[in-house]
């Protein structure tokens, strides 16, 4: 009993990848199942915990909840795709410096959503840093490392923490 | 002490493994494949107790792609595991006693396979009466759900004359309190694989807080010699307690041990919220009186906690509640009680505080309501009631060192004022109203009045490098880099030029659990012990090589070097294979069990920790007395921890700690048969935090490596009564049961009239 399966194709971390995948795979599937890509990790599969967040287009999405074949014609950008001839990208150095990284299963899906914030905004205030990052779930840290690396990352000063930045945006509006 | 004069203690270098994390590494057991492995699923009861009168597997074993379907008659071994008591079953035999309860194992060559396989496995059972209520379990004619009895255990702690006490009380106070069951939501789902290596040793990789465990349980499981199992625990997403028991590794080892080939089981969301330990909810009835200065001078606690259907960690559970009811106060006269009670709930194990956070929400609530009675500040009545040097505990410790308590009220002091006097009277819109709380907690490292030792080696090679060889699981709280630190520091090297071999029964020796905030001063000082030995050796060495007196040698870099001159120097590569021409041993052990006394079984007395971390939080929040949302704005946490040996990992632990206890004091509640998948039950998020501002007191402990005690479960425990008192404060109504969920807040913002007030404004 073979099913049959679907040419999809796509661009991943800059390469052009061509995988033929059973039509119900969630993208998560293609890419750790298919791919054998372990970096994306899976927390709960249903799309609550953030654990699997990939960049699709430049959005940061969760991979458990798309299917593979939405993957098609698309950019895609895992974690592994960040690092470049083993040098860390300035997000994960901000990480590393920051101390944001505890057990790390969350990591992978936080530095996406980090990259994917940046792109689409170089210069986030605070409020838009906790939105983009309030999808993912971290049990360890309590986030305000993750927050401090994440404001460094954007070139501001890592100092600060997540309510009174929330505060400080409540008051501006 | 001031971290100039350490190399490397005190500083804040970068974290081993975190570079593995950020590039996506596959280092998690679900990352790994071995080939032609094997899926592993197990068949769970349909009951929350029923009798099992057969098992038939022929349906199961007729899907296609199944290679094997086991049950318990299956385990060559003994089918019994548990770290404290053996109550549980690997595979379920006459009875099943949770709807978590496994009764058999499917091995298949895909993951639909297994999961049409479990299905078809039928199980004829025999239903029986359930009781989910710990105080209704205690009934004499309640359903019995093991054959000793319903009451797991009790604990006591008695001292002084209670009932003259209370006689004697200018204010009595007594209240009950609940809390609920907790899912460690650990970020990483349970999961292991295993596979035979080419001796036939079968070893299995595992998500794990304690791999020497897991070992010897598996070893008893399978009625195999040591060595043919190994353990190794794989990178852990977290643990915060429920790894501490046997999750899938006792699965995979019966696959392993039966086929002789590779298998896997990684648990979806849904089997890890349904099969692990949860922590275990209390009823806590407590009684205390003051005298009219707001000293208390007697307390009475009778607590009963819900282990569910197996003991796990619910005997230290109890225990540790019975000791710590007092919180961090001088109470001559008490009369504490814990009883762990069985029941049809899914089991109950160890989580972050093993009942400490329960019994801080009962001591840290009385003690404002005593503040109130007498009008006196919280603060006020925390400073003067707090433990010092000198205090006798209720178990008749008496306090001699490192008692940071005080210091830690002092320290939240400014904050509290500024936000007492300032944050307070600032305007907000009329539904909001704030409130500030304060939340102290004492809390003994390492398990309660029972032998817990850690052993480490640390070893040199010819060449002068040095590897350290712990069994210590670092399950994300950074112990690996701690105790590379601590290596590192009394040999002079660099942490990172230390090589490092780590939770693995092949090659490193028993080091105990990852729990009771244990590992930094228990392995940290075995660790400290076997590189010191090593460090004098090669002192020795250089005494005779460099014509010097060994007082004035100092190691630094790789090198011993006279203090005095410091170009006479000679490199430890040359000190290496010296010592070894000469039969001298580069490989030492370290071993270290802190001094305890075990309790007397009727009045606790006894020593039951030689050493304990205080903490103090301030929490400030706001509460729409229209919805019932409360949000926490700022949590001070000041935490005595003898000394940080690594500050940042300290802070990671106390923001984290305190996200623990926002969940546990606002959202989160299991609740079983409803609460399937992370979309039932909601943990804090990056929007939920408030600004934590952590704040470091070092009280050196005189027993602790560099005077380092520890801080994991610390962090938490304050959190929850410093929101509750807050919320009370806000309000000028309390509440007695958690989570303070939108609907109980409700409740109190109407019974407090606020919510009237508003709404009529409106
Ligand atoms: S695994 Fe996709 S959101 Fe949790
Ligand atoms: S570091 Fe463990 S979940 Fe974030």
């Amino acid at each position: 009993m073979t099913q049959t399966r679907i040419p999809v194709q796509f661009i991943l971390n800059g390469k052009k990848t061509a995988v033929d995948i059973l039509p119900e795979q969630s993208a998560l599937q293609v890419i750790r199942d298919e791919l054998g890509m372990k970096g994306t990790k899976e927390g709960c599969g249903i799309g609550e915990c953030g654990a699997c967040t990939i960049e699709v287009n430049g959005q940061a999405v969760n991979a458990c909840l798309m299917f593979g074949v939405q993957l098609d014609g698309c950019r895609v950008m895992t974690v592994e795709g960040l690092a470049e001839d083993g040098r860390l990208h300035p997000v994960q150095e901000k990480f590393l410096a920051g101390h944001a990284v505890q057990c790390g299963f969350c990591t992978p899906g936080l530095l996406m959503s980090t990259h994917a914030l940046l792109g689409e905004n170089p210069e986030p205030d605070d409020h838009q840093i906790v939105q983009a990052i309030s999808g993912n779930i971290c049990r360890c840290t309590g986030y305000q490392q993750i927050f401090s690396s994440v404001r460094a990352a954007c070139g501001q000063s890592d100092q600060g923490s997540v309510r009174e930045n929330q505060d400080s945006k409540e008051e501006r509006c | 002490m001031s971290n100039d004069r350490y190399h490397t203690v005190g500083k804040s270098i970068l974290r081993r493994g975190a570079k593995e994390r950020l590039t996506g590494n596959p280092i998690f057991c679900a990352d790994m494949e071995p080939e032609n492995a094997l899926y592993l699923k197990a068949v769970r009861s349909r009951h929350p107790h029923a009798g099992i009168l057969g098992i038939d597997v022929s349906s199961a074993m007729s899907v296609p792609g199944v290679v094997q379907v086991f049950t318990a008659k299956d385990i060559p071994g003994k089918n019994l595991m548990g770290i404290i008591n053996k109550d549980q079953p690997l595979l379920a035999e006459d009875k099943v006693r949770s709807l978590a309860d496994p009764v058999a194992l499917v091995a298949a060559r895909t993951p639909g396979a297994a999961d049409l396989a479990a299905a078809a496995v039928s199980v004829d059972y025999d239903p029986l009466p359930a009781v989910f209520d710990p105080e209704e379990a205690m009934a004499q004619d309640a359903p019995q759900i093991h054959a000793k009895g319903n009451v797991m255990v009790q604990k006591k702690v008695c001292r002084g004359d209670v009932t003259a006490a209370f006689d004697k009380a200018h204010t009595i106070i007594e209240k009950t309190y609940r809390t609920s069951a907790i899912e460690h939501t650990y970020l990483e789902p349970d999961a292991g694989i295993g596979f035979p290596d080419e001796d036939g040793t079968l070893v299995i990789y595992a998500s794990t807080q304690n791999p020497h465990y897991d070992h010897k349980e598996v070893v008893s499981l399978l009625g195999v010699e040591d060595h043919a199992v190994r353990i190794i625990q794989a990178a852990t997403g977290g643990g915060f307690g429920s790894k501490l028991d046997m999750n899938v590794q006792g699965f995979i080892g019966l696959a392993l041990y039966h086929l002789k080939q590779p298998v896997r089981y990684v648990y979806t969301r849904e089997e890890a919220f349904l099969a692990t330990a949860k922590r275990h909810p209390f009823v806590i009835h407590m009684k205390t009186g003051a005298d009219e200065t707001g000293r208390i001078t007697a307390m009475q606690m009778k607590a009963v906690c819900n282990t569910g259907a197996y003991g796990s960690y619910g005997i230290a559970v109890a225990s540790r509640a019975a000791v710590h009811a007092t919180g961090p106060y001088a109470i001559d006269n008490v009369n504490l009680e814990c009883t762990a009670v069985y029941t049809n709930h899914p089991f109950c194990g160890a989580m972050r505080g093993f009942g400490t956070p329960q019994m801080a929400l009962a001591h840290e609530s009385q003690m404002d309501l005593h503040a109130r009675a007498l009008n006196m500040d919280p603060l006020e009545i925390r400073v003067l009631n707090g433990v010092k040097k000198g205090t006798v505990t209720a178990t008749g410790q008496v306090l001699t060192d490192s008692v940071g308590f005080q210091d830690c009220l002092t320290a939240v002091q400014p904050e509290y004022e500024k936000a007492m006097k300032g944050w307070l009277s600032e305007p907000t819109p009329a539904y909001i109203r704030r409130g500030v709380g304060i939340g102290g907690m004492w809390y003994g490292i390492g398990n309660t009045g029972v032998q817990n030792p850690s052993t480490a080696r640390v070893a040199m090679d010819r060449e002068g490098q040095v590897t350290l060889f712990t069994g210590c699981a670092d399950i994300g709280q950074g112990s690996t880099t701690v105790l590379s630190q601590i290596a590192g520091e009394a040999l002079g090297l660099d942490a990172m030029d230390i090589h490092v071999v780590v939770a693995d029964t092949k090659y490193t020796t028993n080091a105990g659990a990852t729990s009771a905030s244990r590992q930094t001063y228990i392995s940290g000082n075995a660790v400290k012990q076997a590189a010191d030995k090593l460090a004098d050796v090669l002192l020795t060495e250089a005494v005779n090589y460099l014509k010097i007196r060994k007082s004035d040698l100092r190691l630094e870099n790789g090198r011993v070097f006279d203090s005095r001159h410091p170009e006479k120097q000679v490199a430890f590569s040359r000190l290496a294979p010296r010592i070894l021409d000469k039969g001298g041993e580069l490989s030492w052990q370290g071993y270290f069990d802190p001094e305890t006394v075990p309790l007397h079984p009727d009045t606790g007395e006894g020593i039951p920790y030689s050493t304990y971390a205080f903490a103090c939080h301030a929490a400030c929040v706001e509460v729409d007395v229209l919805t019932g949302e409360t949000s926490v704005c700022r949590v001070i946490a000041a935490h005595d921890v003898g000394k940080a040996i690594h500050p940042e990992n300290v802070i990671g632990q106390i923001c984290g700690g305190v996200a623990m206890g926002v969940g546990f004091a606002l959202m989160e509640e299991f609740v079983p048969g409803e609460t399937i998948s992370m979309n039932d039950y909601h943990i804090p998020t990056a929007a939920d935090m408030p600004c934590v501002i952590p704040i470091i007191v070092e009280a050196s402990e005189p027993s602790g490596p560099f005077g380092a005690k520890g801080v994991g479960e610390p962090a938490l425990i304050p959190t929850a009564p410093a929101i509750i008192n807050a919320v009370t404060h806000a309000l000028g109504k309390r509440i007695y049961a958690l989570p303070a969920s939108l609907e109980r807040v409700l409740d109190a913002s109407i019974a407090s009239g606020h919510f009237n007030n508003c709404y009529q404004e409106s």
